[in-house]
């Protein structure tokens, strides 16, 4: 049991209680001196009144002083707590709700959605709620959000908010909604401050996503003198095996059969036994694949289709498993593009040979000069600064010495309005220049320094390999061998690493710079005396799927995970703003994005499924054939759960910890009763009430004996 | 002077801004007597002899034998010398009698109050004394009714000013060892100080057969202490100090006074002593009254 007040700082004005002293002695010292005849009966007096006058004096000065006191101790609300239910009167109580609306409670667990039970602990917590008790509503899915627009006093109210709150197909951010929970905790002067996290503690959900743990300035409330908010974790558990389709890489087979497509499915078994998982491919309604993927426990695999689609349209897919606990992940959408032709600008040192560097990519984008796929249009460094900003999607370096200024600006303009930059260094590379140009523009890694060997270094897949390397790969090798005699030893500098010279560094890395666009180094030339790539067959494929995958980068983000910002491009020049049909069919109306690159936003995209772009389209190659859909849709995009939610392992006590920090938590098992856990440590006595009493007493007190006696 | 005039005079104030003590006790004798609509002298003048019938054992050299011879019956001729009074003025002139606030000080209340005495006193040929006191006698002029009398006692008032505490007991038991003839004693104070020391003292005179006059004078604010604010009260004569709420302790104070001077009351009448309550704002001619009240039962 202890003392505590709500509004501590309203315990300076006890200094207060001093000023009926104050102003007694003042008054004394101005008190008169009288010359009187005889104190003959003052003296009779005093023995019997004058000394009762000072002690009334006394008492009035200490009554006054009480009084005061008294009011400023009622204003500051003394609080006692830690006093048992049952001799206690209720203490007002702040409750903040983190209720888990992922995707991942979206599942059944005994033929109950597991989403009801979490709500129905919810609503236990809120039937003990009292009169005067303040409620908050947290949102634990990304992005974390109140589902209250304030704290409320009304159980009835957090009841209609929990009876509309469902899964929004959403990730888990448990660390987000705590801290906003607590910031609303900190502003609450009530004595007790409960924060109860109600789901199923999913590990990934607990994953401190802003690098940072919950903010220690949320720990205590504004009152210094107040104690930190109670957390309670109510887990609500369910079956955790479950199988998920992951990313999907759609790519075109350039080359082969018109409208030939590759689609590659990441699968992945997070259940604790093994499983022969069966695939479907759904494209525009149509099953038109089936494969099967055998993964252990834990384990990921990939399930591949190849099919040949209209190249004209847009399209709209799915990758389908069998139903399981977690119907979220079963389906995962993608969209493929009509196939377009792409304008890729060589950008190559004055002067430099005609047959090198330049000459060996245009060869490989464009073998029969039929500007197909890739359109390459040649020019100098020194004309770049004159070239028209949104007319090529991907900037590729040959082996360019140094930019002026002009030029590098033209190139980050054209980074910033999403464009992609290949650099291949090489013979002319200015060392000095592009280590200052690498990682601060390009966020590659610097050039440590050149390398040479004569015997030649084996190029080799790094890591597991690369998605750009898809069918290159032969077990650890590539499917054509390559060799390198010169190059460049490079940092990592957190690239993705696509292709590595083992023993020296990474030698193709793609970054995403801070500008906007995606970049891509090769830190070797093309030609014979560095290097046989030319002559291998992996330059035209490695070349091809680089300059796609950067001018994809630049086109739009047609994917998203619920929650997150779905973004396509738009023609800059159109007045109105494009509509959005979503996938439950309401139509609503995306944001233009601001600046001149043009480009169109659905802010925090809440439906899995399909999204149709009407409107102006910027680029669009054709209206949405096989899906059906009118001409002015221009572009699709899919919107799926996040990956992580798939994993539903539960938080380990380190998980939580690292959210967490040093604060004290408990976990509240369904078979827990909530009054026993929680009402003990809640109740408490205020005070204020028997200080406003109190004082009232002594106005009255002072009252009667500061009354006239004459 | 109109009537009227000189009833001003009965005022107090009025009387206090006149410069001689003289025309102070004139002018308040004659206000007074003004009033009275008849001629104070009647009855007691030297000349006049009030006849009375004779009774068996009276002396035969007072019948007066010209009235015999008129109406044929005896009558008994009374003279002056058995109405001549010896009064003795006692004024207190402690430094207590130095209070006023109505304008006028309890001293000076009180010796123009003893002028007027004085005056009256010496007018009906009586014989008329001055003492004034504090904790001692400070002056004593022995009861004369000679012209020089009036003029000898008026300069001993103008030079009595408040100074020393009071001792009323003390003093009155001394004079009344050295008043050997019976007389009319009239003390004039605020009596402050221990009732029985006061009452003592007068019962003393009585026991001397001495008549006894007690003009108690109170200032307003003594009586009633209509005082607001906490003050710190001094004493005028041992300059002790109090602090106290006026407003707190006023009912009890003046309880406590209505009780001394009821007691004083009391006590007074119990020993036949004249008992007059005067405060400085009340009119002289209530003294006056007194006076003569008791002037004309002691014949």
């Amino acid at each position: 049991m202890g003392l505590t007040f709500l509004n501590s700082t309203f315990l300076f004005a006890a200094l207060a209680a001093l000023l009926p002293l104050i102003i007694h002695m003042l008054s004394r010292r101005q008190v008169k001196t009288v010359d009187f005849s005889s104190l003959l009966f003052l003296k009779e007096l005093e023995r019997r009144k004058v000394r009762r006058v000072r002690i009334r004096q006394i008492l009035l000065l200490i009554i006054r002083s009480l009084i005061i006191l008294c009011a400023v101790l009622a204003l500051a609300r003394p609080t006692l707590s830690g006093l048992g239910s049952g001799t206690a009167s209720h203490a007002k109580t702040s409750v903040a709700i983190v209720l888990d609306t992922s995707a991942s409670m979206d599942r059944r667990s005994d033929d109950e959605p597991l989403f009801d039970r979490a709500r129905g602990r919810a609503e236990d917590i809120a039937q003990l709620l009292g009169d005067g008790d303040e409620a908050f509503l947290v949102s634990a899915g990304r992005p974390a959000r109140e589902l209250l627009p304030a704290g409320t006093f009304s159980v009835d109210v957090l009841r209609d908010a929990l009876g509309t709150a469902a899964p929004t197909g959403a990730g888990t951010d448990y660390a987000a909604a705590i801290t906003r929970s607590l910031a609303l905790l900190a502003e609450s002067r009530n004595l007790n401050r409960e924060l109860y996290v109600v789901g199923d503690m999913q590990r990934t959900g607990w994953e401190p996503l802003s690098h940072a743990r919950v903010s220690p300035s949320n720990e205590v409330g504004t009152d210094p003198g107040a104690e930190p908010p109670r957390i309670f974790l109510l887990p609500v558990e369910s079956v955790l095996g479950n199988r998920a389709a992951g990313a999907v890489r759609v790519e075109r087979k350039y080359g082969g059969a018109a409208g030939a497509v590759s689609i590659t499915a990441a699968i992945v078994n997070h259940a604790t036994v093994a499983a022969d998982i069966p695939v479907r491919l759904v494209i525009d309604g149509v099953h038109v694949g089936q494969s099967g993927v055998s993964l252990g426990p834990g384990a990921a695999g990939t399930a591949s289709f190849s099919t040949v689609v209209d190249d004209s349209g847009w399209h709209e897919g799915r990758i389908e498993l069998p139903d399981d606990a977690l119907d979220a992940d079963n389906t995962r959408h993608f969209v493929i593009p009509p196939s377009h032709r792409m304008d890729v600008l060589l950008v190559s040192a004055p002067g430099a040979p005609a047959d090198r560097d330049a000459y060996y990519i245009k060869r490989a984008l464009d073998p029969s000069g039929a500007r197909d796929p890739y359109a390459c249009a040649e020019v100098p460094t020194t004309a770049l600064a004159y070239q028209e900003h949104g007319r090529f999607e991907v900037v590729v370096l040959a082996n360019v010495g140094r930019l002026d200024s002009g030029a590098e600006q033209w190139l980050f303009e054209h980074l910033k309005r999403g464009g992609g930059v290949a650099a291949v260094l090489g013979g002319l590379t200015d060392v000095r220049y592009w280590n200052e140009l690498l990682p601060a523009e390009l966020g590659a890694g610097a050039i440590i320094e050149p390398v040479e060997r004569r015997s030649g270094l084996r190029i080799a897949p790094a890591g597991v390999g690369h998605p750009l390397l898809s069918g290159l790969v032969f077990g650890e090798r590539l499917i054509d061998d390559a060799t390198v005699t010169r190059a460049f030893r490079a940092e990592p500098a957190g690239a993705e690493i696509v292709l590595e010279l083992p023993g020296v560094g990474p030698l193709l890395t793609v970054t995403r710079p801070d500008r906007g666009g995606r970049a891509a180094v090769l830190y070797t030339g093309l030609d014979g005396t560095w290097n046989d790539l030319p002559k291998s067959g992996l330059l035209v494929p490695i070349l091809h799927r680089t300059v796609a995958g950067l001018a994809d980068a630049g086109r739009a983000s047609a994917y998203a995970e619920v929650g997150e910002d779905l973004i396509v491009p738009y023609d800059a020049a159109s007045v109105t703003p494009p509509e959005v049909e979503l996938p439950d069919g309401r139509v609503v109306v995306a944001e233009r994005l601001p600046g001149t690159a043009g480009g169109a936003v659905l802010r925090g995209a809440e439906q899995i499924g399909i999204h149709r772009f009407r409107g102006a389209g910027a680029g669009s190659a054709g209206a949405a054939g096989g899906a059906g859909a009118d001409a002015r849709v221009y572009a699709l995009a899919a919107v799926n759960a996040p990956v992580d939610e798939s994993d539903l392992t539960p938080a380990a006590d380190s998980d939580i910890e690292a959210v967490l920090g040093e604060r004290d938590w408990t976990i509240l098992a369904a078979d827990i009763p909530l009054e026993d856990a929680i009402l003990v440590a809640r109740h408490g006595r205020e005070l204020w009430r028997v200080f406003v009493y109190a004082a009232l007493a002594l106005v009255a007190l002072e009252m009667w004996i500061a009354r006239p006696r004459y | 002077m109109p009537e009227e005039s000189y009833r001003r005079f009965l005022d107090p104030t009025v009387v206090s801004k006149l410069a001689s003590m003289e025309i102070r006790a004139r002018l308040v004798v004659e206000g007074f007597v003004t009033g009275l609509h008849r001629s104070p002298y009647k009855g007691f003048s030297v000349e006049f002899a009030e006849h009375r019938q004779y009774m068996p054992g009276d002396p035969l050299k007072h019948i007066d034998w010209k009235v015999f011879g008129k109406t044929d019956r005896f009558y008994i001729k009374e003279y002056e010398e058995e109405t001549n009074l010896r009064g003795y003025v006692l004024l207190d002139a402690s430094a207590s009698m130095g209070y006023g606030t109505t304008g006028i000080t309890k001293i000076e209340y009180s010796r123009h109050l003893a002028a007027a005495l004085i005056y009256l006193m010496l007018k009906q040929q009586d014989s008329a004394g001055l003492l004034v006191f504090d904790e001692v006698i400070r002056e004593f002029v022995p009861p004369r009714s000679t012209p020089r009398q009036l003029h000898l006692l008026l300069s001993e008032l103008e030079r009595a000013t408040p100074t020393a505490e009071t001792s009323v007991g003390g003093v009155l038991h001394e004079l009344a060892r050295r008043m050997r003839r019976r007389g009319l004693v009239m003390v004039i104070s605020d009596l402050l100080e221990n009732p029985d020391t006061v009452i003592s003292g007068l019962k003393h005179f009585r026991h001397l057969k001495h008549e006894v006059i007690v003009f108690h004078v109170l200032d307003p604010k003594e009586a009633a202490f209509r005082f607001d604010a906490d003050a710190t009260f001094r004493d005028m004569e041992t300059g002790e100090t109090m602090t106290t709420e006026p407003l707190s302790i006023r009912s009890d104070y003046v309880g406590a006074v209505e009780e001394w001077m009821a007691r004083l009351r009391r006590e007074c009448a119990e020993s036949r002593i004249d008992y007059v309550p005067i405060q400085t704002s009340t009119p002289y001619d209530r003294a006056l009254f007194s006076y003569l009240e008791k002037r004309k039962r002691l014949g």
